[in-house]
């Protein structure tokens, strides 16, 4: 084998594929324009759908038919327009007010809440009204034990408080873990799927193939060359969408005002990767990488244009989703058995890295699964490679 | 140079039964000949070239090019020719100058002769206005000079060129025929394969008639018009087909 024919290989194919939009494309749009689009998206337009529900609530009031005086101040203390309709369920579903509140009388009294949950600022209206007439309950329960001489106190015998002893990196990782891994498997494929596809089933239709083929040049190191290729262009996607992610997440946060929304946002911000970190997922992914290249090119050579090769591959990323989507599942445990199963094994690991409580033992079978993967990949697509009836399929 | 012997390919039919493209060939060719290899569609010209650029295996027979078995050592046979067929293709991305450097690399030149190389060819075919345009960008002929560049870069002793002048413009196809007697000049071996029977005519030494994958005539063209008796090759090479020429000979 020459590597000099290898090295010629590569860098032919990756001036073709810096040339060719469609892959440059599906490399570098996706991590780089689309990801901090979508964070920076999130971050301008959380807190103006809160301002607009809001706005919406302000203009639409809300519906009420209450006898009740205290409640009722309880309510224009809301700020908000206050309409009485006949029917209060009517006025809310045909939106001429946000939500509404009905006292029926009884021993003790009820106060009914209408909302539709389907829009917000329904539910916003109905959560003002349940604030106002819960701040009124506890307020009249107080005045009943003031009257009676009896000690507030005995409302709280005694409290309750749950403390998170997760750090705030293990918090992050778990958040992370959850989408990092998923999305970093599912952009490998992407992001080589395109450049294999031209260098396969591409360059059969362009009949470029014959050319390389009567070539001095082992079928090997061909399929080597190119795999090469495909392998660079899926570790640069993945590199990409890694960097994208932190620096969006670092900047972007949620945008919320909410205390759920700001404890999200710092946990974006806490980014777990450290050298080690990052080391360990790059070991996990090389191997993957030489897997996700081989079986794409095997499959991708069947194929006799880049349209059946596209019909070929979408399949295959049915296959890449669903265990990449799995391992990331939280409290699934992965066993050393089920560090057998390609791409969920890899993005379990991932999880565990950012998560930082890594099996040392799993690490190693899937590493070596994953590489025993590659090897196989490899060793089918130079078969492949070296079939007549595969490259001359007509 | 090139030596065919019984040579045959059969391929899996679409209802599992086998077809035989190319049926026992055998033909000689020496340095300094061009021989013709003509036959209708689907006569097995192209697996038989196929075949001796080893790009197909061939089902029994043997062909050495060079003194190199094409079964055995197929490296050392594909450093021996250049390949050409009417409808390969060229990179799209690549120039010419970028291609021929890449295939160069492939053919283990050095920088120094693959430059004067690829100045010599852009020089020899009229490439030097287009030498560092995107494949892209070419018209026909100028991908067809191109391709014609690649297959000589390595100024290999053989040239197997499968309809080379296809949908080319008369002047271009000229181009081309200049370059196949240039090489045969030059004590290179050439398999011309064609349907334009001038061409043929104009170019090759000997010519071989190939149909249903048998080859069934092959001499000069003094040879073939003893055995037709017919004049033009033309009607030698329908009369050997069995079909009517349409004029009297």
């Amino acid at each position: 084998m020459h590597l000099g024919n290898i090295a010629a290989i590569i860098r032919k194919e990756v001036l073709d594929l810096i040339r060719d939009r469609r892959s440059m494309m599906s490399m570098l749009v996706v991590p780089v324009v689309v990801f901090p689009l979508i964070f920076s998206g999130m971050t301008r337009l959380m807190p103006k759908l809160e301002q607009s529900a809001e706005d919406d609530l302000r203009e639409m009031g809300i519906a009420a038919r209450i006898s009740n005086p205290a409640a009722r101040e309880a309510l224009d203390g809301l700020g908000l327009k206050i309409t009485e309709p006949d029917d209060l369920k009517a006025a809310v579903e045909k939106k001429a007010a946000a939500a509404a509140v009905e006292e029926v009388p009884g021993t003790p009294p009820e106060f009914r809440i209408y909302v539709d949950e389907s829009a917000p600022v329904s539910t916003a209206g109905g959560n003002r009204i349940r604030e106002a007439l819960t701040a009124l309950r506890e307020q009249k329960i107080r005045e009943g034990l003031h009257k009676s001489a009896i000690d507030v106190s005995v409302l709280s015998p005694f409290t309750v408080k749950e403390t998170n002893i997760a750090g705030s990196r293990k918090m992050a990782g778990a958040l992370w873990g959850s989408m990092l891994g998923y999305l970093l498997l599912l952009l490998m494929f992407t992001g080589g799927m395109y450049p294999i596809m031209d260098m396969t089933a591409g360059e059969k239709e362009r009949k470029t193939m014959e050319a390389l083929l009567v070539a001095p040049v082992e079928r090997r190191e061909i399929v080597i060359g190119k795999t090469l290729t495909a392998m660079l262009s899926i570790l640069v996607t993945a590199g990409l969408t890694l960097t994208s992610m932190v620096i969006s997440f670092k900047n972007a946060g949620t945008g919320s005002r909410s205390e759920e929304g700001q404890r999200l946002q710092a946990m974006m911000g806490t980014i777990p990767l450290d050298a080690g970190a990052v080391t360990l997922l790059a070991l996990t992914l090389l191997p993957l990488a030489v897997f996700a290249a081989s079986a794409m090119f095997a499959i991708a050579l069947k194929a006799r244009s880049f349209k059946e090769a596209q019909t070929y591959l979408t399949p295959l990323m049915i296959v890449v989703i669903f265990p990449a989507l799995l391992g990331g599942i939280p409290g699934l445990k992965i066993t050393p058995a089920l560090c057998l199963i390609p791409i969920f094994n890899a993005s379990q690991i991932i999880r565990g890295i950012l998560l930082g409580d890594l099996s040392m033992v799993n690490f190693g079978i899937t590493l070596g699964a994953n590489l025993l993967y590659a090897g196989i990949a490899l060793f089918l697509a130079t078969r492949m490679y070296e079939d007549e009836n595969v490259l001359f399929r007509s | 140079m090139i030596q065919v012997q019984d040579l045959s390919k059969s391929f899996k039919g679409s209802k599992g039964g086998a077809f035989r493209a190319v049926d026992g060939v055998s033909f000689r060719v020496s340095a300094r000949e061009v021989f013709g290899l003509l036959g209708p569609n689907g006569a097995g010209k192209t697996t038989t070239l196929r075949m001796l650029a080893t790009l197909l295996r061939p089902s029994s027979g043997t062909a050495t090019i060079n003194g190199f078995d094409i079964g055995r050592e197929p490296a050392k046979v594909r450093a021996q020719i250049g390949f050409l067929s009417g409808d390969m293709g060229t990179y799209a991305r690549l120039s010419p100058r970028e291609m021929l450097n890449f295939f160069g690399q492939l053919h283990g030149m050095n920088s120094a002769t693959l430059a004067k190389r690829i100045e010599e060819l852009f020089a020899l075919l009229d490439m030097t206005s287009f030498a560092d345009v995107r494949g892209d960008k070419l018209s026909t002929g100028m991908k067809q000079k191109a391709a014609i560049a690649r297959s000589m870069l390595h100024d290999p002793p053989v040239l197997i060129l499968d309809e080379p002048t296809a949908g080319l413009d008369v002047p271009t196809a000229r181009v081309v025929e200049a370059a196949v007697l240039d090489a045969k000049h030059s004590g290179k071996c050439v398999v011309y394969s064609t349907h334009i029977m001038e061409e043929a005519e104009y170019l090759c030494d000997r010519i071989g008639v190939i149909n249903g994958g048998k080859l069934r005539a092959e001499g000069t063209m003094e040879e073939l018009r003893a055995l037709t008796g017919k004049q033009r090759l033309r009607e030698v090479f329908l009369d050997l087909l069995g079909l009517p020429s349409g004029r009297a000979a």
